[in-house]
């Protein structure tokens, strides 16, 4: 059941597994992954001092940890989930949030944040639809003065895609099934004509916003965990110096629309490979940039030096195999040193209720969702 | 009335202009925390214009919540080494040893009065142009300051013989006179203060380390040699950042005062006489007028800053065979358990199990309502934080008792509220608000009877679901 304490320097995003929102304090943001024969294993980072973690098989982890209510739910969603990426993930996570398990503000986010989705996707069909007809030579003004939404301008765009079909030797159907694949898989990230940005474009935005704020306060605090904060600041430059390298070429990649529709099956797979790395890039940064805003809402320099410190405990380090920095060895150069500010995590074994710590992490998972 | 004339280089904007603060004042305080501060920072440049003044007056408790740079003047300069113990602006929680804003006004007006005339001329210069995080500069500054500023206000306040300042300067208030000689012997020793007050940093520290108490050492020292009457502010200034003050007390008899060590037994009873009134002072203010309006939450959070202090208050006093204050400290005890009471525990039914509908015969519809579910949800948080504080007021039975109670009161309801689920959907206008009525009912029972209770409700109200739908459970 429990394996005890192993080394953790993952070697790809798969092997680091997706973060999961749990509200049960000892899981919150524990990783999980498909292990040895396919079965679902969950991650517990430092129960104790330094970085090791515990590698405990999925349907143990309820008569071992006492889980919330919403968490013992969320565990069944995930169970009978096929995949185990962040998408999957965050699908489970709304859904167990949308029936009010994760209190009212966790439904209201939810909501929100698959209304956001929705619009995002159909946001992104039309720019699109708009790039395929530039990219044939067809002109969409009388489109865009009708409106998208207008009979009028639906008939239009009918009209176009049909001229823009035979322009391209494919069945317009085709045409409209592949800009919709396109759009299902790029909306996450948004196009870079878009107008809004995508949920993940907004997540490495506020990754260099946490970057800059918690180097800034490495830099001036008084506290022991300086040099945490440091190094935290210094993984999520590296992130998002990668995540940028990696939205570049994304974005390069869409853009070049009749590229795509000529070679389909390949450019589709590089496109799908680059959204998905970006989604496991930036997963479990959300958590951690919302929950670097809460602490510095607060003036209180000790508090924000424990937030440095669970941080820490949970940062995303980049994979191996994803970088050309040795993370996990440097994380623990840094446990090493400061072992006496990054404490041992709370005994789990009290199994306590606290509801103080849930309810933070509820508040935080409506701010991040 | 004429308006002061905008000072060179500022930028005149519709946010600076005095004529239309009145209608904009309310507005400042929903605005954008950016804009506020930048709004702030222009009307910095005219902020001796009456409107203005109003206008600070109106934002203040949204001021003091973000705290933006305010453009440094001689008046704020002065304030600095006695910031510590001035009153909070929202007047909620009371510093020790309290010094009432109002006496900033007549203290500065003395200061400007008696001061040298130059001297002070020279330093309002020096102000000029001086940026809020220029430390160094603020600190020159007030060293120059400081002192003029103690010896005009002890000139003035022990030169009146015939009580003609009382009258005119504190309106006949005498505590209003013995704050302003407070402020005079803080000010004599200000950058003493001001360098301790680094040392003794980020506010509130959680517990006095050996640097820490080193600092306050050789503060201590340094200040009684400029006045050995000057010990016990700096004494009362280092406990008022401490997060428990009583934690001062703990050492102060071990600490070497220099001119001041004759003083010890003296300064021990003083601030141990202050600490204690202090957590008086902030236990009557639970019954004062804002004391209705104060919620569970809020009750919670006033009693587990308050029993920090009394219990190392206690801890310290007990340690010290210091009887003198027992009784107080069991009276702010018992005033603290009877706020808990009458505020989380036996409001607790109302405020919680109120929350699921009661199933009568014809069967309530299916209703959903954040707010109030908001409410339950955080009543029912601050009775399980009370469990942090039942053995330190005594009160672990009663809790015990009414958590039990509760917890069953909640179970049934959600049972009832299940079993009768199928019948009741039928009539609800929309079937997934009338399934969240049912999980945040689930939820209550979880906050209040437990996980693994709530756990066993919730099996079986996806079963029913289930069910009803026709999909596997």
């Amino acid at each position: 059941m429990l394996k005890g304490s192993v080394e953790y320097a993952p070697s790809t995003f798969e092997e680091r597994g997706a973060a999961v929102a749990f509200t049960t304090p000892l899981l919150s943001q524990t990783r999980v992954r498909r292990g040895e024969r396919s079965r679902l294993e969950v991650l517990i980072p430092s129960l104790s001092e330094g970085l090791g973690i515990y590698v405990v098989a999925w349907k143990a982890v309820p008569e071992m940890v006492g889980m919330t209510m919403h968490d013992r739910y969320l565990h069944e969603l995930i169970v009978k989930q096929e995949e185990c990426s962040p998408q999957e993930i965050r699908s489970a996570t709304l859904r167990a949030a949308r029936r009010g398990l994760a209190g009212p503000e966790a439904v209201k986010a939810a909501r929100q944040a698959l209304e956001e989705e929705e619009e995002q996707r159909t946001l992104t069909n039309y720019l699109l639809l708009m790039s395929v007809l530039k990219a044939v030579g067809l002109e969409s003004a009388d489109v865009l003065k009708a409106g998208l939404d207008t009979d009028e301008g639906q008939r239009l765009t009918r009209q176009l895609m049909a001229r823009a079909a035979a322009a391209l030797r494919m069945e317009p159907n085709l045409l409209y099934a592949r800009l919709a694949q396109i759009a299902d898989t790029v909306a996450p990230v948004g196009l870079a004509q878009s107008p809004k940005p995508g949920r993940l474009l907004r997540g490495l935005m506020e990754l260099k916003g946490f970057k800059s704020s918690i180097e800034d306060w490495s830099n001036e605090a008084m506290s022991e965990a300086a040099p945490v904060a440091a190094f935290c600041a210094e993984v999520a430059q590296h992130t998002v110096a990668i995540g940028d390298a990696v939205l570049g070429n994304l974005h390069r990649r869409v853009a070049a629309i009749g590229q795509i529709l000529r070679d389909w099956d390949a450019e589709m797979a590089e496109i799908r490979r680059l959204a998905a790395r970006i989604a496991w890039l930036l997963d479990g940064w959300d958590h951690i940039a919302k929950a670097w805003e809460m602490a510095m809402e607060r003036d209180d320099r000790h508090a924000q030096s424990m937030v440095v410190n669970e941080l820490f405990r949970i940062i995303p380090l980049v994979p191996r195999l994803e970088s050309d920095r040795d993370l996990s060895g440097e994380a623990e150069r840094v446990a090493a040193v400061h072992r006496r500010s990054v404490r041992a995590f709370e005994d789990w074994r009290t199994g306590r209720m606290d509801v103080d710590a849930i309810r933070r992490i509820e508040m935080l998972k409506a701010k991040a969702a | 009335m004429t308006r002061p004339d905008p000072p060179a280089g500022a930028t005149p904007t519709p946010a600076a202009s005095p004529d239309v603060l009145p209608v904009l004042r309310e507005r400042l305080l929903d605005i954008p925390e950016a804009k506020f501060v930048e709004v702030v920072r222009l009307l910095e440049h005219v902020r001796d214009h009456p409107d203005v003044r109003q206008t600070f007056a109106t934002i203040r408790p949204r001021l003091s919540r973000v705290r933006p740079a305010r453009r440094p003047t001689l008046k704020r300069i002065l304030c600095m080494p006695f910031e510590d113990v001035l009153e909070t602006l929202d007047g909620v929680d009371v510093p020790l040893g309290r010094i009432e804003r109002r006496v900033i006004e007549p203290v500065w007006r003395i200061v400007r009065e008696r001061a040298d005339a130059a001297q002070l001329a020279a330093l309002e210069r020096a102000v000029q142009g001086l940026d809020a995080a220029n430390r160094n500069g603020l600190l020159n500054v007030g060293g120059r300051l400081w002192p003029l500023a103690a010896a005009a206000l002890h000139g003035a306040l022990d030169g009146d013989g015939d009580r003609r300042l009382l009258w005119t300067g504190f309106g006949g208030d005498e505590a209003l006179a013995a704050q302003a000689r407070s402020v005079a012997h803080i000010l004599e020793i200000g950058s003493i203060v001001e360098s301790l007050k680094a040392e003794l940093s980020p506010r509130p520290v959680p517990a006095l380390g050996e640097g820490h108490v080193a600092a306050i050492e050789q503060a201590a020292q340094a200040a009684a040699r400029l006045s050995p009457k000057t010990v016990y502010y700096l004494l009362l200034i280092a406990a008022s950042r401490l997060a428990a003050p009583a934690g001062l007390l703990d050492v102060l008899n071990d600490l070497d005062l220099g001119r001041a060590n004759r003083e010890q037994p003296a300064l021990f009873a003083q601030l141990s006489g202050l600490v204690v009134a202090n957590l008086e002072e902030r236990t009557a203010r639970m019954d004062g007028p804002a004391a209705g309006a104060t919620s569970p939450d809020e009750a919670v959070d006033i009693a587990l800053r308050l029993i920090q202090g009394l219990d190392t208050t206690s801890a310290v006093m007990d340690h010290r065979n210091e009887t003198a204050y027992r009784e107080r400290l069991a009276a702010v005890r018992g005033a603290v358990r009877t706020m808990l009471d009458e505020t989380v525990i036996r409001t607790a039914p109302r405020g919680v199990l109120d929350a699921i509908a009661l199933i009568d015969g014809d069967g309530t519809g299916l209703t959903r309502d954040d707010e109030a579910q908001t409410a339950a949800e955080d009543h029912a948080r601050a009775l399980r934080r009370c469990e942090a504080l039942a053995d330190s007021l005594e009160m672990r039975h009663t809790l015990e008792k009414a958590i039990a109670g509760l917890g069953a009161g909640l179970t049934k309801r959600a049972n009832a509220l299940v079993a009768a689920y199928p019948r009741l959907v039928r009539r609800a206008p929309d079937p997934e608000t009338a399934e969240l009525s049912l999980f945040y009912a689930l939820r209550l029972v979880e906050l209040v009877a437990g996980p693994i209770q709530a756990e066993e409700l919730r099996r079986a109200t996806m079963a029913m679901l289930a069910q009803i739908s026709g999909d596997e459970p």
